[in-house]
């Protein structure tokens, strides 16, 4: 019977190849795109749990509200973890990170270095603690001396190999001598150390010995011993606010106490996160890797599911329209003897057919589209076809899709009363038209809904590209690194600076894009202890350049004057910064501060310029309060390079760089690409959402045609009789089309609210963001109402020019 | 004259063999004739039927009606002119399920633009006149097969048409729903209209003033 089944279904989709092609397809594009969503969503779950004991280690947070500004951070003072470590019995191990950036890094007798792109302090238990093993090096005297460093496999491999890597002398930028005691294995792309590769010894890394409180800049990590739990810990961490922050900062703020900070609605509030939930749950300043939102995961699997349920919305539509044609089969079947439930196992069996065949699809599909999907999403996805773990979830998946979508038309097709179907031409006998409907209405809610989504988060996208951001960064070259070119620093901007096609440059570790930041707090001249006169700024090191490089615009006040000998104690600050000093720009200009509360003979700094807001974090946050100040050195060099000449420009710096430092290498990005980069994570929702949006559209699309199909094969004999009575093509045209514009009308009035809604949720997470306009939901209509027409149009013409005579005729 | 057929041929192509649905068809026909048309199944009474009824083409042969050339008019002229001139009665009346009787009656109005009130004044004649004004807001399956027929008549005869085509219009109907219909046809005639019917029973072709036998598409 099972044999007789699959033998009977194979013969009737062949016997409609159009049908079972739609069906299939339709099916196999959802399929794919779910399974490539799924494959997504499941390497975004997977990070940092490769590391033993993953689900015991747990990273310290503080949130800090001081100084005018609420912030949270992934760091926490060095003695974080020796405190910790010594209060909690709980605690089996701690290990601290001090992210040092990119380093060059070269051999001791080497003359050419080579960049590194992530490099980090890290305490001896480092290795113990995340369960790295050494290809190479002793674990138990690695780390422990200071000047020593560990090495990725790749990392190493570019000067030695691993054998030999141990006991090697390399030089880091230039200046320090460190010795390789290790080498480990390269991290994942999952983990979150996955961009680092030197792993310096904090022993000898003086500011982690020193007992300070008062500054953040320690990631620590800590692992539990396997029956605690971390919420029990929160309390008492809590209480290291009055036990270690407050006495430790008391030598900087001589009156301070807890209760003092808190009645000036200041907080200090420590914390434990899982290292697990880190990269879907932290958004924190200082993170050691960029992390993903648990929102777009979300987004995601909604994504994921509306592809399934509308392929099988599509099949179920698709089945029960054309089970017209085979409502004789069921008719003789009947007469013949056959039980509704045999009924049911055959037709089940077809959309089991179908959806194996759509699996095999899917996956054909999924692998084609996999490259692109990879550089779409950033990722290094593949299809894991050794594992019986995914072939077993995925085969169970089919099975309940067949299951899902086989059941409606199973349980449809087999009512049919036989003498009904056999008498009539069967048009009356076959119902469900209601049920057919509410699902297409349903498909395109689903797919109207993706529509506006769509053109919101492009709308967003556009607009935080085009925004004035109150600096130029266009035309605007950065070459980073240049601290490596030493005491020719000076002379390579001054070169640079004389380039015919160069308008300006500036030295500076600081940049509006992605780069360094570094805050203190300030206090007023009068008043320098008070707490609550203290200004939490941004203190950037710049030159005299910055401000003309960059476009910035002076709302009062001078820019930083070479002829001014007294400028290294001027400062320039922005708008957000005045604004919480509670002045105006004008009666700014002359009022000094000092990063230096509480100590005597404290450095004042004088402000002599205001400059206008501009946006150096992202559209997310609110503009900081912002100090620059003169400095010397830097990390890179902002070109300001006149219009068309970006190729030209490129080469003549690099020639001039090489004469100056040769063997040092030239590195270059154009600031624009680094703004970009930091929308990354908005600009691949935006693309996977059009994607998917097309994908979505597309299904809906087969199942309306196919609705089409049916519905004009369904009223042939009206058709008939009214062109007999005299109505034209154009006549029924219009007819038969308008009852499925009326669907998709009803979808319209549905999906809009929804659309809105959500997309009003999704745009509070930006600060600055674009208001939702009436005309993204007449475009959104506009194009199903297109869409919808172009599917349907062609059968209704189809079925309007078909002879009268035939489906007139009384068999 | 109100038609006339001139060596009509129609034929379908089946496995290469030319197969003749009708056959050097002649027939000229007067208005107030009354023709039944005879045969038996698949002789080709249908096929005729609707070529006179301009809802199938022929491929020889030439089709005058009321002197204007059917076989080179466009589609929609000829549309045109059985919208105005022709009615159709089918076996199986062919009302729509989904209209009441007074909306069925309405269609063909509809289709040829005529105006609301004109529109509500002839099918109020047309009710009357058939006896069915009690009836006008049924659906047609509330409705016997004979006063399904009866509304199919109506519906025939609404606009006014100077020919109205019958196939087998009691072949659905028990024996004295069919009499009744055939009187009314009788009537009708009798009134001017001309009535072509196909009809296998030898009994209601008694009723027309002509009877035309076919034989495998050939007129005997």
């Amino acid at each position: 019977m099972f044999k007789n089944n699959i033998k009977i279904a194979w013969r009737n989709l062949k016997k409609q190849p159009f049908f079972t092609f739609l069906n299939t397809f339709g099916l196999a594009v959802g399929m794919a795109g779910a399974l490539l969503i799924c494959l997504y969503i499941y390497d975004e779950l997977s990070y940092d749990k490769m590391f033993s004991d993953a689900d015991r280690i747990h990273r310290v947070n503080v949130d800090i509200k001081f100084g005018g500004e609420a912030r949270n951070f992934a760091v926490t003072p060095a003695p974080m973890a020796e405190s910790i470590k010594n209060d909690f019995d709980e605690v089996e191990m701690v290990t601290r990170f001090r992210t040092r950036g990119s380093m060059l890094i070269r051999k001791s007798d080497a003359r050419a270095n080579v960049k590194e792109e992530g490099s980090t302090y890290v305490d001896p238990s480092f290795l113990d603690m995340f369960g790295i093993p050494l290809l190479a090096g002793d674990p138990k005297t690695a780390l422990t001396r200071p000047n020593t460093l560990i090495l990725t496999e790749t990392a190493a491999k570019k000067h030695f190999g691993i054998e030999d890597a141990v006991g090697q002398t390399v030089v880091l930028n230039n200046t320090e001598n460190y010795t390789v005691v290790g080498v480990i294995p390269d991290f994942p792309s999952n983990s979150f150390l996955r961009n680092h590769s030197i792993f310096l010894s904090m022993t000898g890394f003086g500011d982690a010995q020193i007992v300070n409180w008062g500054s953040n800049n320690y990631q620590t990590y800590i692992k539990l011993i396997p029956s605690a739990k971390a919420e029990d810990m929160q309390v008492q961490l809590r209480g290291f606010l009055g036990k270690y922050m407050i006495p430790g900062v008391q030598q900087f703020l001589p009156g301070i106490t807890e209760e003092q900070l808190i009645a000036a609605g200041n907080y200090v509030v420590y914390s434990t996160i899982p290292m697990t939930d880190i990269h879907l749950h932290s958004h924190r300043v200082a993170e050691i890797s960029p992390n993903n939102d648990i929102q777009s995961i979300y987004i995601l699997s909604f994504i994921a599911l509306f592809l399934i349920v509308l392929a099988s919305v599509n099949f179920m539509n698709l089945s029960t329209a054309y089970s017209l044609k085979r409502a004789k089969e069921v008719g003789v079947r009947k007469a013949l003897g056959s039980k509704k439930g045999e009924l049911v196992r055959q037709f089940m069996m077809e959309s089991g057919v179908v959806s194996f065949i759509s699996l095999i699809l899917a996956i054909g599909i999924a692998c084609v589209a996999m490259p692109f999907f990879n550089d779409l999403s950033n990722k290094d996805i593949t299809i894991p076809y050794l594992s019986w773990g995914f072939w077993l979830v995925v085969l169970a998946s089919t099975m309940a899709l067949a299951f899902l979508s086989g059941s409606y038309p199973a349980f449809f097709m087999s009512r049919f009363m036989p003498i009904k179907v056999l008498k009539g031409s069967g048009e009356t006998s076959v119902g469900g038209g209601k049920i057919r409907n509410a699902l297409v209405v349903f498909q395109f809610i689903i797919s109207i809904f993706l529509i506006i989504s769509t053109i919101v988060v492009y709308q967003q996208l556009n607009y935080i590209q085009s925004k004035n951001l109150g600096y130029s960064k266009d035309q605007v070259l950065i070459v980073d690194d240049v601290y490596t070119a030493g005491n020719g620093i000076e002379t390579f901007k001054e070169k640079v600076k004389q380039l015919a096609f160069v308008e300006n440059a500036s030295l500076s570790s600081f940049l509006p894009t992605p780069s360094d930041r570094s805050d203190s707090t300030f206090a007023p001249e009068d008043g320098a202890t008070e707490q609550e006169n203290a200004v939490s700024m941004q203190r950037w090191g710049v030159d005299h350049d910055y401000i003309q490089t960059l476009g910035l615009e002076l709302l009062a006040g001078r820019n930083f004057d070479p002829l001014f000998g007294s400028d290294s104690t001027s400062i320039i600050v922005n708008e957000s910064a005045v604004a919480i000093m509670g002045l105006s720009p004008k009666e700014a200009i002359s009022k000094r501060y000092t990063p230096d509360m509480a100590v005597e003979n404290a450095e004042f700094f004088t402000i002599i310029g205001v400059v206008k807001d501009f946006h150096f974090d992202s559209l997310r946050e609110n503009i900081e309060a912002l100090s620059l100040h003169l400095q010397d050195g830097a990390r890179s060099m902002a070109v300001k390079v006149k219009a068309g000449n970006f190729s030209n420009a490129v080469s003549s710096i690099e020639r001039i760089w090489n004469d100056l430092v040769p063997g040092e290498p030239f590195n270059y990005y154009f600031m624009e690409d680094s703004f970009n980069d930091s929308y990354q994570a908005e600009q691949r929702l935006g693309r996977i959402f059009i994607i998917f949006t097309i994908l979505s559209i597309l299904i809906a699309c087969l199942g309306l045609f196919g609705l089409a199909i049916f519905n004009a094969e369904k009223k042939t004999k009206e058709i008939g009789i009214r062109k007999v009575l005299g109505a034209g093509v154009a006549q029924i045209t219009y007819a038969l089309t308008l009852d499925f514009l009326k669907l998709v009308g009803i979808a319209i009035l549905v999906s809009l609210p929804l659309g809105w809604y959500a997309m009003e949720y999704w745009l509070e997470d930006f600060t600055y963001r674009i208001n939702i306009g009436w005309s993204v939901f007449v475009l959104a209509s506009f194009l199903a109402l297109i869409i919808s027409i172009l599917s349907v149009g062609y059968q209704s013409v189809r079925a309007a020019v078909a002879n009268p005579v035939k489906s007139l005729r009384t068999e | 004259m109100l038609l006339q057929l001139n060596n009509i041929f129609k034929w379908v192509n089946s496995a290469g063999q030319r197969v003749f649905l009708l056959k050097d068809i002649n027939l000229e026909v007067e208005e107030g004739e009354f023709i039944s048309v005879m045969g038996p199944s698949g002789s080709g009474k249908s096929t005729l039927l609707n070529v006179i009824g301009m809802l199938d083409t022929f491929d020889e042969g030439e089709y005058q009606f009321l002197d204007e050339p059917v076989h080179s008019l466009k589609e929609k002229n000829r549309a045109n002119l059985y919208k105005e001139y022709i009615g159709f009665v089918f076996q199986s009346y062919h009302l729509l399920d989904e209209l009441t009787v007074k909306e069925n009656l309405e269609m063909p109005l509809l289709y040829k633009k005529i105006k609301g009130p004109e529109r509500k004044a002839k099918v109020a004649d047309m009710l009357d006149r058939f006896n069915i004004v009690g009836k006008k807001d049924l659906f047609p399956a509330q409705l016997s097969g004979g006063q399904q027929q009866l509304v199919g008549v109506a519906r025939a005869l609404i606009s006014n048409p100077k020919l109205i085509l019958a196939d087998e219009p009691t072949g659905n109907l028990n024996s004295k729903q069919g009499e009744e219909i055939m009187e009314l046809f009788k009537e009708l005639n009798d009134e001017g209209v001309t009535i072509i019917q196909v009809t296998h029973s030898e009994k209601n072709a008694e009723y027309g003033s002509r009877i035309i036998n076919l034989l495998d598409g050939r007129m005997v």
